[in-house]
């Protein structure tokens, strides 16, 4: 067998547990989709707030706030797993001597990482289909204009979120701290990115700080084709930066035990 | 191909500890907690960089050809485990995606008595049962030496039988065993030759009863009898010591303890029913090469 067989076998193994796991299911998926509705639901789907100014920006890009959340929301499906689900999963695969178990038998960081980055891509894919669907059904939200475009976003942010979600898994050693550490870098970006609060309304140093995160550029690298606004290369670019900035080091620094 | 001339050479790090294994052979290393065994067969499967010394597994070097070496050995590594809803025959299909060799899935579940578990997902499997998972994955990539760390732990008195028998039918398919136990049983019964560990070193090589054989320990004679005065007996060349309470003798001595003292026994018209002898076992012979108790 090829490293191709061990690549697909260890992709359809994570597919099984991620599907078995209820945890990863609900936070990746429902909480982002859940959040969407909520705050639809909270600022509406009126035209005249497309033109709101706040702070010198247009409030919501220029679409209905309901618009605005389905494709934020998108980016927290990214964010969850990358600071959530693989940092806590990797970290508790080290700890119980899973990883040991896989290294043992010929199985190469490269292909696990592979393989993760594979079934996340895959879940974002998903979510972001059921996140356009329940919001084109509930709010007549647009569908994606760009559908290209927001793909080469989503790869991005998997690129992006795998490294931090994978560098956080090498740093922390217990998955109680990642855990914690997860949840709190998530709420913390998920804040001030734009996903929650639209960051025209942050005070200027939380924009500026935010703007230096990778989920706001997230956000943005999603939303501009989803709402036709064209390729946004600058987010990209920052994504882009960002996966090797914490990727590199991830894979230096990658431990079995 | 031909394996039996084939002689893999360790020299271990641990602290200064050499050994060679022989192809074909069931190699034990024995010694109390914390000896340095796990370190050692770690090392040798490429799992941690030795800090000095030498290593050589089939004629590969561990730390620089670590992923060629796994292709051609087996591990069951103590304090492992697998995603906890992996289920049985999941996991031995993912492992077996990754030998370049893989043995038949079916076959392997049904020779470590898994069938009825294929299904189970890890986390409800008995330690028992997990056990035998492991040591089922260490054979799935048909390997020519297999590292079994801990063999036969948390199984019940029938499971480790059983597993002995199979360890001993794999030696016959001509896979070389490194066992590392800390169970004189097992050490007495699967190995051919066990190096006894402690402190990082080897205080011993030999066959098992090379071992009690060598240290010249001595073999127990137990009977009673209610004739008073036995000193006659202690007189018998082989006899090294005599304790009474009673009715019940015990008497230590080196040699063929039991046919002498019987004859001695027999000539002043005595025959007890309960004449017995203990031999040295493995473990008198741990006790008295290391000082301690081997179990935890």
């Amino acid at each position: 067998m090829s490293t191709m067989g061990g690549y697909l076998a260890m992709t359809r193994a994570e597919f099984r547990l991620f599907r078995r796991e209820p945890f990863s299911v609900v936070f990746v998926l429902v909480f982002p989709l859940m959040m969407m509705m909520l705050l639809a639901a909270v600022f509406g789907n009126k035209q005249a707030d497309a033109h709101k100014i706040q702070n010198g920006m247009l409030m919501w890009r220029g679409v209905t706030p309901a618009n605005y959340y389905t494709a934020a929301s998108v980016a927290g499906i990214v964010a969850a797993l990358g600071l959530l689900t693989l940092p806590i999963s990797l970290a508790s695969y080290r700890e119980r001597g899973i990883l040991r178990r896989f290294h043992a038998s010929s199985v190469s960081a490269s292909t696990l990482v592979s393989a993760i980055l594979t079934l996340a891509l895959v879940t974002f894919v998903a979510g972001t289909i059921v996140m356009a669907v329940v919001a084109r059904l509930v709010y007549h939200a647009m569908l994606p204009q760009n559908v290209l475009g927001v793909i080469v976003a989503l790869l991005a942010g998997t690129a992006a979120f795998g490294a931090i979600g994978l560098l956080l898994a090498t740093v922390i050693r217990t998955s109680r701290s990642a855990q914690g550490i997860g949840l709190l870098l998530f709420f913390a970006l998920w804040l001030i990115s734009g996903t929650a609060p639209p960051r025209a309304v942050l005070p200027a140093s939380l924009r500026d700080v935010g703007g230096l995160l990778p989920l706001s550029h997230l956000v943005t690298a999603i939303q501009n084709p989803w709402f036709g606004f064209g390729w946004s290369g600058t987010d990209l670019a920052v994504l882009a930066a960002w996966a090797v900035v914490a990727g590199l080091p991830a894979l230096w620094l990658f431990r079995w035990d | 191909m031909d394996h039996l001339r084939k002689t893999y050479r360790h020299v271990m790090a641990v602290d200064d500890l050499s050994f060679e294994v022989e192809a074909g052979e069931i190699f034990g290393i024995l010694g109390p907690n914390g000896a340095g065994k796990t370190t050692t067969v770690e090392c040798a499967q490429g799992l941690r960089r030795p800090d000095g010394g030498q290593i050589r597994v089939l004629g590969l070097d561990p730390t620089t050809q670590a992923a060629e070496l796994r292709q051609r050995i087996g591990s069951q590594l103590q304090d492992s485990a697998l995603p906890g809803r992996l289920r049985v025959a999941e996991s031995i299909e993912l492992f077996a995606a990754f030998a370049h060799r893989p043995v038949n899935c079916d076959e392997l579940l049904t020779r470590w008595r898994l069938e009825e578990q294929r299904a189970q997902s890890f986390d409800t499997l008995s330690g028992g049962q997990r056990q035998r998972l492991f040591i089922a994955l260490a054979f799935v990539n048909s390997p020519e030496l297999v590292f079994l760390d801990e063999l036969t732990r948390g199984l019940d008195p029938q499971a480790r039988r059983a597993t002995w028998e199979l360890i001993r039918e794999i030696r016959q398919g001509g896979t070389t065993v490194v066992l590392v136990t800390h169970f004189m049983d097992e050490a007495e019964y699967l190995c051919d030759r066990v190096a006894v560990v402690d402190g990082g070193k080897v205080v011993a090589l030999d066959t098992p009863q090379g071992l009690i054989d060598g240290l010249g320990l001595p073999s127990v004679v137990r009977f009673t009898t209610s004739e008073p005065d036995l000193a006659w007996l202690e007189k018998t060349d082989v006899v090294e010591s005599m304790a009474r309470h009673g009715q019940a003798v015990e008497i230590r001595g080196t040699g063929p303890v039991l046919a002498l003292v019987a004859s001695e026994l027999v000539a002043h018209g005595i025959a007890p029913l309960d004449l017995r002898v203990e031999r040295p076992t493995v473990e008198d012979a741990f006790l008295a090469l290391t000082g301690r108790e081997i179990r935890e």
